[in-house]
């Protein structure tokens, strides 16, 4: 188990430096020129109708003089080892937007992610589940039929038009005012409200975006929740089972259920990238202060510092889900031995 | 008529109804207040005549409001209270008044900050405000000398002094601080002296007459708060200026610890103070009890005791916000404006106001191209060129054709420029005086140019993902295609587009230039010397005359004389058509009603600086809650 541990940890370390000189090259090499957004564009933002030449000359100067600052004049392979220099002890730099560490950006916005992501994967896995189970006991039958349709119906829609459609219609515009149109709190929110109050604030404004959040992903899982159990009902074991005279719901909820979740608790890992990707749609329909609107806003702004940054944690975190999954693999399932699987 | 918008002239019609608490009010104070709408209505209308006159407004204006006022016993003089909550489509960069760039910060710094002059927002001239007075400026026009007033304090308390003023400019000046784009506009600033504790004397490089403008408008930090060490003190401006390499230490200090540790808590003189920011969320500035200015006669006064940001990036939901009683002011697009924002429901609400931004759109002809060298084939350009139907189609009604480049309520602007209509036949006698026909029957006229026959074929350019522009470019192409021309359209990436533009590759393009609210100096656009090195003359437009006009007059100091200067170099532009002005689009924003004293502002549009809510109608507890 050790042994494969290492193993395993080290094939992710080449895996890792591709994946960040991949993503350097790409943002380095997208036309765009930091310093030149930096300085407003220079021609439609010039000011009081243009630059003169001694003043565009200026302007230059000063874009030269920024380039320096943040070390962008130098070759792009010199930068890429001073960007891995400051990797290693784990120096994201600071953001070329306002001069602040990205570390602090990043862990700022990092609750509102997290607390999306959290109850959204939560509502998936607890309604998806449930309907899966259904739909496996209840093969062909109508209510099968009629669930795995409607989770495909909202796997169709898309959650930027869905999301838009519920902030005009329930958000309080012209019609119901049933939840916030964004934000995270209300206008009138204070400290000082007792705390249920300030819990339901907050519940309020979060209760739309992960409805949104989560819609989508009733369909993947609770078919995935349907096949694998349909894959156990017909093991013997089952047969066994229910010939041993148990009763259905015994068979169902501990023989069958058990085994059927082996899959589930193992795609479970893949959530934690999500966790600091955020959700770019979302966050920006609902005007909430997260992780993908922050990167979105960088690569728009080509805030190197920061999409360099997002980029490393999520592709780390992607790489410890992966190993994550095997390793829980062999914990749910007795059967998976890794020190005989790599000897 | 542009500046008054059409909501307003429906306050007649429904003057009484304002706010939604309305109904529970005593009847008489309804009247009252329906009464005091009509008064407000009455007075746009006015204004809207003198902005067509182009008058200079606040002498008749301002008496206005003062009858109004006094006509009204109950809330004719503005209160104190409420909160003022306005959208804001993305966060500050940062707070720190000097090394941040961007549209949104400045706008709420300049309730935190103040300078020494101010532009007046109403007649755009420039007044006195920490200053006593206009500054002396010596014979030489090199030297400026302000006098400081002596009332003025920081939101801390400390007085306003010589000292703060100084550190401000060394804090400009001082190369290590994270502000290389501010800096290139006060290149000319050489040195600057305390003569005593409240007398400044600045020294530029060469007479301008914009000097004036630029020593006005540093926004004054104290030193106390920005240079707690006061690293600076020996530095002088000369040095940071020139070479400072004896001082580099203190230098460094000073600029580390500015650059780092003032991106979030700005603290100056103005009305308003930071109160809190949470990121993606809002910013919160807080009425300045104390604030030096209140009652102080030339000061403006403010009355919303706090100024609510809401960040929301998305353009719906902050509309739904609006509507949903979230945001009481609201920039709105062109397809809200038209559809979303209609009603009785929203009208009863929100009042809207229309205004013209000052920029402005233009096609610029290559005047180096051998095809717009002549100036009847330009000329013929503006007479293809429908903009009025333009201004309808493509920007909704939401524009006005502009013909030359001076903002149309700065002094500068020649109201008898001529504006060329949409004359297909007109342009065709043109280009036919010109030499351009159609010789060997391809359909496309063409012309002996240098010895070679030439066909009218050209390319106009433009930036990808800029609807309007490409909206225009389009209907030229089709206006031309019927004559004889073949115009080819080209879509491209900003940064490249850019690069063409800079070194003269292209026939056309289309593109903005924002227009001065201040006394305006065209000199980098239309001066020959600017063709060169990649000045912002792209279009190598070179014309001996407007070369001496415009030297002539950044050298001239007596304001009716660069007035006529100016004129003149409008005129010579309008009859040469070095560019097609095509025009400047206008704005609407929606701002609750129950905010008195909003109007639209020539210095372009709406500043929320002295409105104000009557007790009853007011929303929001007048306290802050602690955050």
């Amino acid at each position: 188990m050790i042994s494969y541990l290492i193993q395993r940890l080290l094939l992710m370390m080449p895996t890792f430096f591709g994946i960040t000189l991949i993503a350097f090259l790409i943002i380095h090499l997208a036309p765009g020129d930091p310093a030149e957004l930096r300085a407003g564009g220079g021609l439609a933002a010039g000011g009081e109708g243009g630059l003169s030449t001694q003043r565009r000359g200026a302007i230059d100067r000063a874009l030269q003089e920024w380039r320096v600052q943040f070390g962008l004049d130098k070759p792009l392979h010199v930068q890429y080892l001073v960007w891995l220099k400051n990797l290693f002890t784990l120096n994201f730099g600071v953001s070329f937007k306002d001069n602040q560490p990205v570390w602090g950006k990043i862990l700022e916005r990092l609750p509102v992610t997290i607390k999306l992501e959290v109850w959204s994967t939560l509502l998936v896995y607890l309604v998806a589940i449930p309907l899966g189970i259904y739909s496996a006991t209840h093969q062909y039958s109508f209510g099968d039929q009629l669930t795995t349709f409607g989770a495909f119906v909202l796997f169709a829609l898309p959650s930027f038009w869905v999301g838009t459609m519920a902030i005009v219609f329930f958000g309080g515009g012209d019609f119901f005012y049933w939840v916030p149109p964004g934000g995270l709190y209300s206008v009138g929110y204070s400290p000082n409200w007792p705390w249920w109050q300030k819990l339901g604030d907050r519940a309020w404004h979060l209760l739309m975006p992960v409805l949104m959040l989560s819609y989508g992903g009733f369909a993947g899982l609770s078919r995935f929740m349907r096949s694998s159990m349909l894959e156990n009902l017909r093991q013997d074991f089952v047969q066994v089972a229910r010939s041993k005279g148990l009763a259905e719901r015994l068979v169902i909820y501990k023989h069958v259920l058990r085994n059927s979740l082996i899959p589930i608790v193992t795609i479970m890992a893949s959530i934690i990238p999500g966790l600091i990707s955020g959700s770019v749609i979302i966050e920006t329909l609902f005007s909430l202060p997260g992780l993908g609107q922050l990167s979105y806003d960088a690569v728009l702004a080509r805030d190197y510092p920061i999409i360099m940054a997002v980029f490393t944690i999520s592709s780390v975190l992607t790489l410890v889900s992966i190993l994550l999954s095997d390793l829980l693999l062999s914990v749910v399932d007795p059967r998976i031995a890794f020190s005989r699987r790599t000897a | 008529m542009m500046t008054t918008p059409p909501a307003q002239f429906s306050c007649v019609s429904q003057p009484r109804r304002v706010g939604k608490q309305l109904p529970w009010l005593p009847r008489k104070n309804r009247e009252c207040r329906g009464g005091l709408h009509v008064a407000a209505a009455c007075l746009t209308w006015k204004r809207a005549l003198h902005f067509c006159l182009g008058l200079v407004l606040a002498s008749l204006l301002v008496p206005g409001v003062v009858l109004a006022q006094k006509g009204q016993p109950t809330e004719a003089r503005p209160v104190t209270g409420d909160w003022l909550i306005s959208h804001m489509l993305s966060d500050p960069e940062q707070l720190n008044p000097l090394t941040s760039n961007d549209a949104g910060a400045s706008s709420i710094l300049s309730y935190i900050f103040e300078s020494l002059l101010k532009r007046d927002p109403r007649t755009l001239e420039l007044k006195p405000h920490l200053a006593l007075a206009r500054p002396e400026i010596a014979a030489d026009k090199l030297e400026y000398t302000f006098k400081l007033r002596q009332d003025a304090h920081f939101q801390d308390g400390r007085p306003v002094t010589g000292e703060d003023v100084l550190f401000s400019i060394k804090a400009l000046k001082c190369p290590l601080v994270n502000a290389p784009f501010a800096r290139v506009y006060y290149e000319s600033i050489v040195d600057a002296q305390l003569l005593d504790p409240s007398t400044i004397r600045f020294k530029a490089r060469e007479p301008y007459f914009l000097n004036e403008n630029v020593l006005g408008g540093i926004d004054v930090l104290p030193r106390h708060y920005y240079d707690p060490e006061n690293f600076l003190k020996d530095v002088t401006v000369a040095e940071l200026a020139s070479d400072y390499s004896k001082r580099e230490e203190q230098v460094r200090k000073f600029a580390q610890n500015f650059n780092e540790n003032y991106a979030r808590n700005p603290m100056g003189s103005g009305p308003y103070k930071f109160k809190s920011w949470s990121t993606g969320q809002e910013v919160v500035l807080e009425r300045d009890p104390k604030y030096w200015g209140t009652g102080k006669e030339g000061i403006d006064q403010v009355y919303v005791d706090a100024r609510k940001l809401r960040i929301i990036n998305n353009i719906d939901a902050a509309l739904v916000n609006l509507k949903a009683g979230n945001l009481d002011m609201m920039t709105l697009q062109p397809l809200q404006h038209l559809r979303q924002t209609s009603g009785g429901r929203f009208e009863k609400d929100f009042a809207k106001y229309e205004y013209p931004t000052p920029s402005y759109t233009y096609i610029g002809w290559n005047n180096a191209q051998p095809i717009f060298r002549d100036i009847r084939v330009r000329q013929a350009m503006t007479y293809f060129t429908n903009r009025q139907q333009m201004v309808k189609t493509v920007l909704f009604d939401l524009g006005q054709v502009v013909d030359g480049p001076v903002y149309r309520f700065r002094p500068e602007y020649d109201e008898a420029l001529y504006s060329h209509p949409y004359d297909p036949q007109k342009a065709l006698e043109l280009l036919g005086e010109a030499g351009w026909k159609d010789t060997d029957g391809d359909g496309i006229l063409d012309k002996e140019i240098d010895g070679q026959r030439v066909p009218f074929r050209f390319e106009i350019k433009f930036n990808s993902g800029n609807d309007i522009r490409k909206s225009v470019a389009l209907a030229l192409q089709d206006e031309l295609r019927k004559h004889g021309i073949d115009a080819s359209v080209r879509a491209l990436d900003w940064t490249i587009f850019l690069d063409d533009v800079r070194n003269h590759k292209f026939d056309a393009v289309i593109v903005g230039w924002a227009m001065s609210v201040n006394e305006p100096d065209d000199y980098q656009v239309w001066h020959s010397s600017q063709a060169a090195n990649k000045g912002s003359n792209m279009i190598s437009y070179k014309n001996p005359r407007v070369d001496t006009i415009l030297e002539e007059y950044r050298r001239t100091f007596d304001a009716n004389k660069r007035i006529e200067l100016y004129r003149e170099f409008q005129h010579i532009l309008n009859v040469e058509q070095p560019y097609t002005f095509l025009f400047m689009q206008k704005a609407v924003t929606a701002v609750s009603r129950r905010f008195q004293g909003v109007e639209v502002l020539p210095i372009g549009g709406l500043r929320p600086l002295d409105w104000w809510v009557p007790k009853l109608l007011q929303k929001y507890s007048s306290q802050l809650s602690a955050q």
